[in-house]
């Protein structure tokens, strides 16, 4: 078993004006064998979107680390230190979260391919072009898209030349971080088809972020559920989904609205605590309708008896 | 029957009607055909709304749900076509007259993010609308505060600022603003598309919430068949700017005429956690 990605005790923060430090994640435990397809799921805020940055080496210069993250076995952040030297775009690509905006509008199709491929691998114009052409036609577009400015192309079509893109760079790790957020079923069901296809196809690695547990639960093999800055339930898809311990988990199952049926809607009560401060009691305690006195202290990771199914809530038992 | 007279209709209960709408936006001038002039973006939309009634437009990215949206509020003139708010022609009316009508309908746009200004306080965001209709400061002090208590909402947002909320409480400032006027339609814009499940819930249960109170005509523009199973009665499919479908919604939904809204119908279970199916075995 090859890990393509372990996070130990991972710590980021951001420091404002006044010199207070937001910690967006909290101590992150994490390990991805390499081939998997692995789900990040959570609110806004949860610092999930920050997670996926670290692991894709686009951190900001001025976010604050701790911890250790390794990248099929190199060591990438070593507390405050940071070295992404022949593991940022060679070996971990992202799919970023709004493909309008993460092209660049002066630049035609063929010119994003050719810069990429030129800095990842050193190829030339005309090799790079062939290698485009190939690829985008695993993702369902013709070669006429490389002469084409992004404006003249819909978002699905964006979506899938930023996924071409990560895929001719041949790495081993995709990064997407919401890629399906705000658009619609039928563009949504294309594009979790094509990664899902590409996946096993390539044999790459996927780290999908989302707040959609419907489709994380299509296309990933294992789902970690983050909250306030820490994970707080990871297991198989079906485990999670089927039978989650975690009572916010449960919770967010049961705030998503479904066709054809007439439930009714549950949302969750209150708000995520702020992350400004430390804290060392279960971060859900306020917003928990299973929460007791034990709960005034944070739970570890708990083993859910013979599954390969972790928990931090100290009543799992009784929420499932 | 409609009876047709000097720009005014007789409606029994209709509140909006498009006869026979084409709509777009300008592109290049010169001695071109009129319709040439226009990428047009709707086709000969026929449509009615009635008095407290929830309707849903549901569409794909372009097919020209904000398109609709902005001809039913009076910012679209159509190229062809009759638009019948409260039974006058709208665009037939002078500007002023153009505006006390449409001083009726209340308007949510998509994104809680983008929509409020960052600079104003959330209090005078809410404010705004009724210091256009000239009320006195104690009248809007009044009814601001009671607007905010009626989506439960905290008094103390009122001193925030956009920044210092969240996505949620951001959506039920712009629900606030809109309400605040009174308003007899209210109109809202992929409301739930920018938010996470857990918020999404939040604002389906409120937005029924006030429809059970205030029986305001609620017209929601979405392009999630869940969301719109929640807020709607009856739905109009768009596709590339044409209604391709109407009806129930239960009834669209359940049994869905047109290919197309199978085919979204379908798109909407390959993804969702009812097909057990991966979607790459689709």
């Amino acid at each position: 078993m090859v890990l393509a990605i372990q996070a130990k005790n991972l710590k980021i923060g951001y420091m404002d004006e006044e010199e207070q430090i937001t910690w967006a994640t909290r101590g992150v435990d994490l390990s991805v064998e390499e081939g998997e397809s692995f789900c990040i799921v959570g609110e806004s805020g949860c610092g999930k979107s920050t997670l996926a940055s670290a692991i894709a080496g686009v951190l900001p210069p001025h976010a604050l680390t701790m911890g250790k993250l390794y990248i099929f076995n190199q060591l990438v952040i070593n507390e405050s230190e940071r070295n992404y030297n022949g593991i940022r775009g060679k070996v971990v690509s992202l799919i970023p979260q709004n493909p309008g905006t993460s092209l660049n509008p002066f630049l035609t199709i063929g010119d994003h391919f050719y810069y990429i491929l030129r800095d990842v691998k050193g190829l030339s114009k005309s090799d790079s072009i062939k290698i485009a052409q190939e690829y985008l036609s695993k993702v369902g577009l013709g070669k006429d898209v490389l002469e084409k400015y992004p404006h003249k192309l819909s978002g699905g079509m964006q979506q899938r030349v930023l996924i071409a893109i990560a895929l001719a760079s041949e790495v081993k790790i995709i990064v997407a971080d919401e890629p399906t957020s705000s658009i619609d079923a039928n563009l949504r069901a294309q594009i979790l088809n094509l990664l899902s296809k590409l996946v096993k196809e390539f044999k790459v690695t996927l780290l999908l972020v989302t707040h959609d547990l419907a489709s994380a639960s299509k296309i990933c093999d294992r789902i970690a559920v983050m909250y306030a800055g820490k994970v707080i339930e990871t297991g198989l898809t079906s485990s999670i989904i089927s039978k989650p311990r975690h009572p916010y988990t449960r919770m967010l199952l049961d705030s998503v609205p479904l066709l054809g049926s007439k439930k009714s809607l549950n949302p969750l009560p209150g708000e995520p605590p702020s992350l400004v401060e430390d804290f060392t009691w279960c971060s859900f305690r306020d917003r928990c309708p299973f929460r007791i006195e034990q709960c005034s202290v944070e739970p570890p990771l708990i083993p859910v008896e013979d599954e390969p199914h972790l928990v931090r809530c100290w009543r799992f038992r009784e929420v499932s | 029957m409609l009876e047709i007279q000097r720009g005014v209709i007789e409606l029994n209960n209709e509140v909006i009607k498009l006869q026979d709408v084409t709509a777009g936006y300008k592109t290049v001038t010169g001695f071109k055909s009129i319709l040439k002039r226009y990428q047009v973006v709707l086709k000969d939309i026929n449509l009615t709304v009635s008095k407290g009634e929830r309707v849903a437009i549901i569409g794909e990215s372009g097919s020209g749900k904000s398109t609709l949206l902005k001809v039913i509020m009076g910012l679209l003139k159509p190229i062809k076509g009759e638009v019948y708010v409260y039974g006058k022609q709208i665009y037939k009316l002078p500007w002023r007259e153009r505006v006390k009508i449409i001083r009726k309908i209340g308007y949510v746009p998509q994104d809680p993010y983008s929509a409020l200004n960052p600079l104003l306080t959330v209090k005078h965001a809410i404010s705004e609308p009724l210091e256009a209709l000239g009320l006195k400061d104690e009248i809007i002090e009044q009814r601001v505060r009671e607007a905010v208590k009626f989506v439960g909402l905290p008094q103390e947002v009122l001193n925030s600022t956009p920044d210092e909320l969240s996505g949620g409480m951001r959506q039920r400032v712009l629900i606030v603003r809109a309400l605040v006027a009174e308003p007899e339609i209210l109109i809202l814009d992929e409301p739930t598309s920018a938010l996470d499940v857990s918020i999404q819930a939040q604002i389906i249960n409120l937005l029924n919430d006030i429809y059970s109170k205030l029986k305001t005509t609620m017209i929601t523009v979405t392009h999630d068949l869940a969301v719109a199973q929640y807020l709607a009665d009856r739905a109009f499919i768009l596709r590339n700017g044409s209604i391709s479908e109407e009806g129930p919604i239960d009834q669209i939904l359940s049994n869905p005429r047109s290919e197309y809204t199978r085919k979204l119908v379908l798109s909407y279970y390959v993804t969702s956690f009812k097909n057990n199916k991966s979607v790459g075995t689709e």
